[in-house]
């Protein structure tokens, strides 16, 4: 059963990308769909019959020594748990697909869903695999999907751009991550994921493989500092943010580290880098989504947001509400990455600055709903989904260290403003439009109303969750109590932008003039893509031209060119004798003659032939 | 009685016969380095390849042998061969190109 939940996306890929042609995009987004909800299904009743963590071997690959690594799946709570998430919510995604690239159908469309079932075997392939080796084929996997499906729009100059960038800084994580594989098997002799988990224990050098390990999951999950492709990747269609910030791509790294959290858990070093690390991602990350204006980017900013204050909780050592809060996450995230697709599609695909928006409430009450749902579940309003996912993180962490959790309840206010100043600006306030705004068809609204409801109850699943995990996590009346803070910063965010975007007590931009130069300045990511590419790009062409001018064209070049006029500067004396004249011919040999006869003479009196 | 005085001769200066044959091949040579008239070549080519034939005839006589004289019948053969093939190259050539003169056939020039 658990190698029916790979199965299934590897066959809608294989049967799409052969005969999605042949099939239609729409049967193709619908096979997709299906596979999607079929890996779903039997995920749930892997969940339901699992008694013990399994290690099911599927194939004997690569011997190695007296070991060999294997191909095969291992489940147990964490990984079940995360691939029921990670299936449900890309089901999800894929059917409200469909609906959402109706208006490209007939433009070989069926690539899209193709790419998707790729993207979701890889992510199970990252979640189900048994070894670390397997793990890393869909970290690949995942890399490559997401660089199609970025790059979707290849007949863009900025898509294309932008998913050359994503390959490129993940593949400096994924540099790390190999070697970290290496390292790890050189350690401890295995890459066995069960085998890593019975071995776990001290050993010098740990920190250096973790911390490699670590520098994979911060490529893929896009913090500090490799964090400019995420931003970027927004140039693919809604639907794959959707899918690249809830479900899948991104969770890879957070997944990672909690998968193997009995190896970072021995290196107090490597887990206080996550943590800095995290700490860093989020607060960069919340700024900057504060002063950005497309609609989706400011999403992506708050994914790298909440995807650092889950590294945090790793780094301080509550892997199960990191994960819980990565489940919650994926479900609000989505969704408020489907509403803001449905708003570009109510809007024709005309625009995604939200300042050209506003008013579009009664035109798309359905979204606006669920747009708000996602914005409160993300701000950590109370009784969404995010207030128990997030609380229940800095809760555990208040105790251990009070900087780091102010600074997520700081990061928590910034959400709260910047979601729910987005939520204003698009819905709120007035909008004229050359062409009416329309709601979205109910293949596209059926998918939001199901995370809808899950970013609202989704939280409720808190206590079950941990007990499911064997976590430790205080009673209900407690956490409420503690939690006081997060609800605080909530209000005072969602206040604070209700008042500047709805009441507009100060003009905005007022504010804006006022404040021009830290706003450039954070909005441009505080120059980190700048700085990038003016030191890391520009320099590495400095390098090469370098290297160019001096190694290519004196050394390689002044070789081959110099034996090239050295071989025809001495021919072309030589040529002069062959000047077509016969007399001269017979001259020539009439010398070739007496050389030889000279020659024979000097050997004969030498007395070189014998006699006879 | 001339003859015979003649043979005796021939008999008593073998050497003679390579003096000759020097002469004429130098004679061929020659012409065949200062001449431009392709005709003219072929006949200094003609007279280059008879002095072989008589340093041959040379060598038998002063050996006593006869193996030269056939040799040298071979080389008549042969350069009357050689002499038809050659002049029908020319006359081809100065068909096509209305020309003798070697000066003015230089197409393979380096």
């Amino acid at each position: 059963m658990p190698t029916l939940i790979l199965l299934f996306p590897l066959l809608s890929f294989i049967t799409i990308g052969l005969f999605g042609r042949r099939l239609g995009d729409f049967t193709s987004g619908l096979i997709n769909a299906v596979a999607g909800i079929l890996s779903f299904i039997a995920a749930l009743i892997t969940m339901l019959n699992l008694k013990a963590p399994e290690d099911i071997i599927l194939y004997k690959f690569l011997p190695v020594s007296h070991t060999s690594i294997d191909i095969g799946i291992y489940v147990d709570r964490l990984s079940i748990s995360t691939t029921l998430t990670v299936t449900f919510v890309a089901s999800v995604i894929f059917v409200y697909a469909i609906g959402y690239m109706r208006y490209l159908f007939g433009n070989w469309t069926f690539k899209f869903f193709a790419y998707f079932s790729l993207f979701l075997f890889s992510m199970l392939l990252i979640l189900l695999g048994d070894s670390l080796i397997l793990m890393f084929f869909g970290w690949e996997g995942v890399g490559l999907a997401s660089y199609l499906l970025i790059g979707y729009f290849h007949e863009e100059k900025f898509a294309t751009k932008a998913s050359l960038e994503a390959f490129v800084m993940n593949r400096i994580g994924d540099w790390s991550f190999i070697l970290g594989i290496i390292y790890t098997f050189w350690l401890f002799g295995t890459l066995s994921l069960p085998k890593l988990f019975e071995n776990a224990s001290y050993i010098p050098g740990i920190t250096l493989a973790t911390l490699l390990l670590f520098g994979g999951a911060v490529g893929k999950s896009g913090q500090l500092p490799l964090h400019t492709w995420l931003p970027n990747a927004m140039a693919g269609p809604t639907p794959v943010s959707a899918l690249l910030h809830a479900a899948t791509m991104v969770a890879a790294g957070v997944y990672m580290v909690a998968r193997l959290y009995p190896l970072f858990s021995l290196s107090h070093t490597t887990l206080s880098y996550i943590t800095i690390t995290g700490v860093i991602t989020m607060v960069f990350a919340a700024l900057v989504a504060t002063v950005h204006d497309d609609i989706k980017k400011i999403i992506a900013f708050s994914t790298m947001s909440q995807l650092a204050i889950m590294f945090t909780a790793l780094g301080m050592g509550f892997p199960t509400a990191a994960m819980f809060h990565l489940t919650t996450h994926a479900f609000f995230k989505a969704l408020l990455f489907l509403a803001a697709g449905a708003v570009i599609t109510g809007l024709h695909h005309h625009t995604q600055n939200i300042f050209e928006m506003g008013g579009l409430k009664k035109y798309m009450p359905i979204t606006f709903g669920a747009f708000m749902i996602g914005a409160l579940a993300l701000s950590g309003f109370p009784p969404f989904a995010g207030y128990f996912s997030k609380d229940a993180i800095v809760s555990s962490i208040m105790d251990k260290s009070s900087l780091v959790a102010t600074m997520i309840l700081f990061t928590s206010m910034l959400t709260a403003y910047y979601i729910t100043r987005e939520a204003f600006v698009v819905f709120l306030g007035q909008g004229h439009y050359h062409e009416e705004p329309h709601e979205v068809e109910s293949i596209m609204t059926l998918p939001m109303l199901i995370l809808s409801f899950l970013s609202l109850v989704g939280g409720f699943l808190l206590w079950s969750y941990f007990t499911y995990m064997n976590s430790p996590i205080e009673p209900p009346s407690s956490f409420i109590i503690h939690s006081i803070y997060g609800i605080i910063v909530a209000v005072v965010g969602i206040s604070l932008s209700y008042l500047l975007y709805v009441k507009k007590i100060i003009d905005p931009n007022t504010l804006y003039e006022l404040f021009k130069p830290i706003h450039s300045f954070v909005k441009s990511q505080f120059y980190t893509e700048y700085i990038y590419h003016n030191i890391f790009a520009k320099g590495y062409l400095a390098i090469s031209r370098l290297v160019y001018k001096i190694v290519d064209r004196i050394l390689i070049d002044g070789f081959v060119n110099g034996v090239a006029s050295a071989t025809s500067n001495y021919g072309k004396p030589v040529s002069k004798l062959q000047n077509g004249k016969l007399n001269y011919y017979a001259l020539y040999m009439l010398y070739g003659v007496v050389c030889v006869f000279l020659l024979l003479i000097l050997v004969i009196f030498e007395g070189g032939i014998p006699n006879g | 009685m001339i003859e015979s005085l003649v043979a005796k001769f021939l008999v008593q200066n073998v050497e003679q016969y390579f003096v000759l044959a020097f002469v004429l091949l130098g004679i061929g040579l020659f012409g065949m380095m200062v001449r431009k008239n392709l005709i003219t070549i072929l006949m200094s080519l003609e007279l280059a390849l008879n002095s072989v034939n008589i340093a041959f005839v040379g060598i038998d006589k002063m050996n006593s042998l006869i193996d030269g004289q056939i040799f040298a019948l071979f080389t008549i053969a042969l350069a009357a061969a050689e002499a038809a093939v050659g002049l029908g190259i020319i006359i081809s050539l100065f068909r096509l190109r209305k020309a003798e003169n070697v000066n003015e056939i230089i197409d393979l020039k380096g």
